[in-house]
């Protein structure tokens, strides 16, 4: 691939995903700076290449001189800005990837309203046409192609943790059940990072009186598609997903504990595959909340820990779920604190949208952990903290080890079903 | 420069604090305002007026009396009196013609050669001592020294000043200079344009001397330091002098500022609205002051600005960027070095100009 | 034909119609660009989300408005004072009635006029004082910004100059810098006063369709 050629395939991917919403936030920007305000990474480092709207940059010239209403015009005059080079696109790339999570918070501030977390969504999909992407999503991809998960956990190994928790908790987690209620997916992080979440399930889904299993061909979660920004590649995972769901027949899918997974099947889901799904998808948060609601898992002795919980960017600013937690936390435990500055606008872990998987970012997602630091010191006298994302409960446990915070993490499903009443 | 995380500078209190402070002044500003609209009913004739129609109801032009003494019973007051109040049942007065002397005489005759003059010594002033150097060059390492709402406040404020400055300088020239060099025209376009501009940019002038107070008291209040830098004349011959964050000289160009500008708020708000006050004294006193002051400002800043441009090198740094190289620091303000980054300024911690 | 004959004549009529045109042609052009249908299963609605959008982000949020408080304080007071003096100050509502309108409405008294001027004014000094103090601002600011930022600024300050309404030629002059202003709208940044409710209402509307208001 020549150097040309790389820059031209990236220019006209940006080109081919600039709608006319991307068109509208580019046409709106009148560079106040607000975004740099909101960026975690921009605070914690102060420096201004962070600023949100300046990583769009590449992709902004390219709209501006091939796609925007006046551009033949400025083009015939010389006005038009000149052609994006494969240099800028290479200097833009960690901006893109490293220095971006897609957690919105520059969404929320924008005066003109402009989603720059979404944009740069379709940023991504320029660079990975192009085969600019950092080394350690690379690799996750590569993964996913040979074993369906970024971090190579297969079936086999899948199948053991199940083995385990089913000891553990002592209720069977089967496996291929057609035409069970529900069918959860996992995320890798999940499994054999925190596999305690499958004996809760198992717990929780025994009390409530409804059937679930997990696909032996389609158990991943996470969406390295999304994270890479190639429109393909996520559709092939979803792909797996919506087939393995379908062919057993199931009637909703359980998004896990986990980031951009769920705007992946929930919403992007549909739109890739070009129709609608013949099951539902549902988040493991709302789900539980609505069983709670129903009376299907009542509360039974609270946990006394003190605790707060941690806004997973994905699931409560970006997934709209920013009351279920809260009312399941409000059941599960007697000394619940919020953090300064949470909710909506709470501060990103610092590690999502593919950021905890490129060892590139390391030092970066942990001056950015630093705010997440100072969220978690308003609360006095802390023990544990609710982390409902498997991504960034690893974020967590690297950024408490950084800024030596000695804190329990725990998922919310757990937390859920070891407060669940007694039969 | 860290920035500061998710707490903001600004406490509650202090936030409060703003929103009243601005809110009060919106509501000084609609006194003034509507003061204006109500000022017109109190126009009415003075008491005791001289009334030249004869008894039989026809006006007697020309009279039983001599002009001169019909121009007396108008006329009343000491000439050389310049705060005397208005004589009773007169319509014209001849107090203030003193002022008016002062005025024409004195304030705008000469006023416009003292910023000629001033602008004259700093250009001798370069060409004799140059530029003062960062000694031992720029080191590279910076030390922050002034908040972006720092920057923000004195920029404004030094563009309403200047706006203020031209057109106030227009207004007070215009006759004796733009006049007789470029005519009729142009002096009625330049004058009237700048006293519409100067009347509206007058106020925001108060608003942002209030902003630079609030901004930059803190430092600026005088120490024994400065007594040491005032028997060393500031380093001007020579020699190192110790200074904290600021030093005498921008801190009297502060206070100057503030007392000065202070008194050209309270005189440009009486002569912008002069039904205030009944008293003509009140409006002669504000036009002298109001001129004096502008001139030592002008004058002044012209220093300021010479001083914090050309004149030191690394100066323009601390407004440009809020960040300073670390040797400008240990130069001219020490002590506020060694308390903002808790190391000596001494010599020996100087690296010898690492950056071109 | 005089000056003021000219830019309150042809000119004007030159300006209007390239802003008026020009806009039109960039605002469509955005929309016809077009978007793909969302199929996904809506928890709210897309329309709905529009107008939330749009009105949502008029506030600053709470934790935000802390620390961009000068940038809010210095906007907003900027936009209310020249709208303000746009369409409330007596010459310019006998202008608008007289070639736009045919009918005239309630005018500001000429103390209002002043102060809403100031304002607007002190808004806009400061938010270009911003732009050049700023680090970020100094990053991502480019020439059509300080262009767009002049011409306005030389607009409204011709306007105050000739508030003594005695002298023709800067009545002229005045009329002269809005009709360049006119002509550079189309074609930069200050276009944001017709792009906005696009800018917001999108985002409104895709994450309204999600059931949120972001």
């Amino acid at each position: 691939m020549s150097d040309q050629s790389r820059a031209d395939i990236a220019v006209a991917k940006f080109l081919e995903h600039t709608d006319s919403e991307a068109a509208s936030f580019f046409e709106a920007c009148v560079h106040c700076g607000e975004c740099a305000e909101a960026c975690h990474f921009y605070l914690s480092t102060g420096d201004p290449k962070y600023t949100p709207t300046y990583k769009l940059q590449p992709m902004i010239r390219a709209y501006n001189r091939d796609k925007a209403p006046f551009s033949s015009l400025k083009k015939m005059i010389g006005l038009a800005p000149s052609k994006v080079t494969e240099e800028e696109l290479l200097e833009w790339e960690p901006l893109v990837y490293d220095s971006c999570t897609m957690c919105a918070r520059c969404t929320l501030v924008c005066p003109m309203g402009i989603d720059i977390a979404g944009t740069i969504r379709k940023m991504r999909e320029g660079y990975a046409a192009a085969g600019m992407v950092p080394e350690g999503l690379q690799s996750a991809a590569e993964y996913v192609e040979k074993t369906s998960s970024p971090m190579g956990v297969t079936i086999k190994a899948l199948k053991a943790q199940i083995a385990h928790q089913e000891k553990a908790c002592g209720i069977p987690i089967e496996v291929d059940k057609q035409g069970a209620d529900y069918m959860a997916i996992f995320s890798s992080m999940e499994i054999m990072g925190y596999p305690e979440v499958l004996g809760a399930y198992a717990k929780l889904f025994k009390k409530a009186g409804v059937s679930w299993t997990i696909s032996s061909v389609a158990y991943e979660a996470t969406n390295v598609g999304v994270q890479i920004g190639s429109a393909p590649l996520a559709k092939d995972i979803l792909q797996r997903v919506v087939d393995a769901a379908e062919a057993l027949e199931v009637k909703h899918v359980i998004s896990p504990e986990c980031g951009h997974a769920y705007g992946a099947i929930r919403w992007a889901g549909p739109n890739m595959m070009g129709r609608q799904f013949k099951f539902e998808v549902v988040h493991i948060i709302e789900l539980l909340d609505k069983l709670r609601r129903e009376g299907k898992i009542p509360a039974g002795k609270k946990d006394g820990r003190r605790m707060t919980l941690h806004d997973p960017c994905q699931i409560i600013r970006r997934g709209g779920l920013l009351k279920e937690p809260r009312s399941l936390l409000d059941d599960s435990c007697s000394d619940f604190i919020e953090m300064k500055g949470a909710g909506m606008a709470s501060f990103c872990c610092g590690g999502g949208g593919g950021v905890s998987a490129n060892p590139r970012a390391e030092e970066l997602k942990t001056a950015a952990f630093g705010l997440k630091a100072e969220q978690l010191n308003s609360v006095e006298n802390l023990e544990t903290v609710v982390v409902p994302c498997a991504n960034c409960r690893t974020v967590f446990e690297d950024g408490l080890d950084a800024y030596e915070l000695d804190l329990e993490v725990i998922g919310l499903s757990e937390l859920v079903a070891e407060t669940l009443a007694e039969d | 420069m860290k920035q500061p995380l998710t707490t903001g500078r600004l406490s509650n209190t202090t936030w409060f604090a703003r929103v009243a402070t601005l809110m009060l002044l919106c509501a000084l500003a609609l006194v003034f305002a509507t003061s204006a609209a109500l000022a017109n009913s109190h126009v009415r004739p003075p008491g005791d007026a001289v009334n030249v129609i004869a008894d039989d109801g026809a006006p007697n032009t020309l009279g039983d009396r001599s002009d001169a003494e019909i121009w007396d019973d108008f006329r009343g007051g000491d000439p050389k009196d310049l705060l005397a109040p208005r004589p009773e049942g007169t319509v014209m007065t001849t107090t203030g013609q003193q002022w008016r002397v002062i005025r024409e005489r004195f304030i705008v005759k000469y006023a416009g050669w003292f910023p000629v003059g001033v602008i004259g010594i700093l250009a001798l002033f370069f060409v004799v001592k140059g530029r003062m150097p960062i000694k031992g060059g720029r080191s590279g390492k910076t030390v922050p020294r002034f908040t972006l709402i720092h920057r923000i406040a004195h920029w404004t404020t030094a563009g309403v000043f200047m706006i203020l400055g031209l057109s106030g300088l227009i207004i007070l020239l215009g006759r004796p200079v733009i006049l007789p060099l470029f005519g009729h025209e142009v002096n009625s376009t330049l004058t009237s344009a700048s006293l519409q501009g100067h009347n509206l940019f007058g106020p925001l002038f108060i608003v942002c001397l209030i902003w630079m107070f609030v901004k930059f008291i803190r430092g600026n209040l005088f120490q024994l330091v400065d007594l040491k830098w005032i028997l060393k004349l500031g380093g001007l011959f020579g020699g190192h002098v110790s200074s904290s964050q600021f030093n005498f000289g921008e801190k009297s160009w502060f206070w100057l500022l503030m007392i000065v500008g202070a008194v050209m708020s309270v005189t440009g708000l009486a002569l912008e609205f002069p039904w205030f006050t009944e008293d003509l004294r009140w409006l002669q006193l504000s036009t002298i002051l109001h001129g004096v002051g502008a001139i030592t400002l002008i004058c002044v800043s012209i220093g300021h600005i010479y001083m914090g441009t050309i004149g030191v090198e690394g100066a323009i740094d601390s407004m440009l960027i809020g960040e300073v190289d670390e040797n400008w620091a240990k130069e001219h303000h020490d002590l506020w070095y060694e308390e903002v980054t808790g190391k000596s300024a001494k010599d020996d911690g100087n690296e010898e100009g690492a950056v071109t | 034909m005089s000056f003021i004959d000219f830019v309150e004549g042809p000119l004007y009529y030159v300006a209007a119609t390239i802003f008026v045109f020009g806009a039109l042609w960039r605002v469509i052009g955005i929309i016809r660009i077009g978007r793909k249908k969302d199929i996904s299963p809506p928890k709210g609605s897309a329309a709905l989300g529009f107008f939330k959008g749009n009105l949502r982000h008029f506030f600053p949020r709470g934790i935000f408005a802390r620390r961009t408080w000068l940038h809010i304080v210095g906007g907003y007071g900027f936009h209310l004072g020249l709208f303000g003096v746009l369409l409330f100050a007596a010459p310019h509502v006998a202008f608008i009635s007289d070639r736009i309108t045919g009918f005239s409405w309630p005018t500001l008294p000429r103390w209002g006029f002043i102060i809403t001027a100031e304002i607007a004014f002190l808004g806009l000094i400061v938010l270009w004082v911003r732009r050049f103090s700023d680090p970020v601002m100094r990053l991502i600011s480019d020439w059509d910004d300080h262009i767009g930022t002049w011409l306005t600024f030389l607009a409204m300050l011709s306007g105050c100059f000739a508030l003594g309404e005695s002298s023709v030629f800067l009545r002229a002059t005045h009329m002269l810098l809005i009709d360049i202003w006119l002509i550079y709208f189309p074609f930069g940044r200050l276009m944001h006063a017709f792009t906005f409710f696009l800018s917001r209402g999108n985002t409104g509307a895709t994450y309204g369709r999600k059931g949120m208001n972001l």
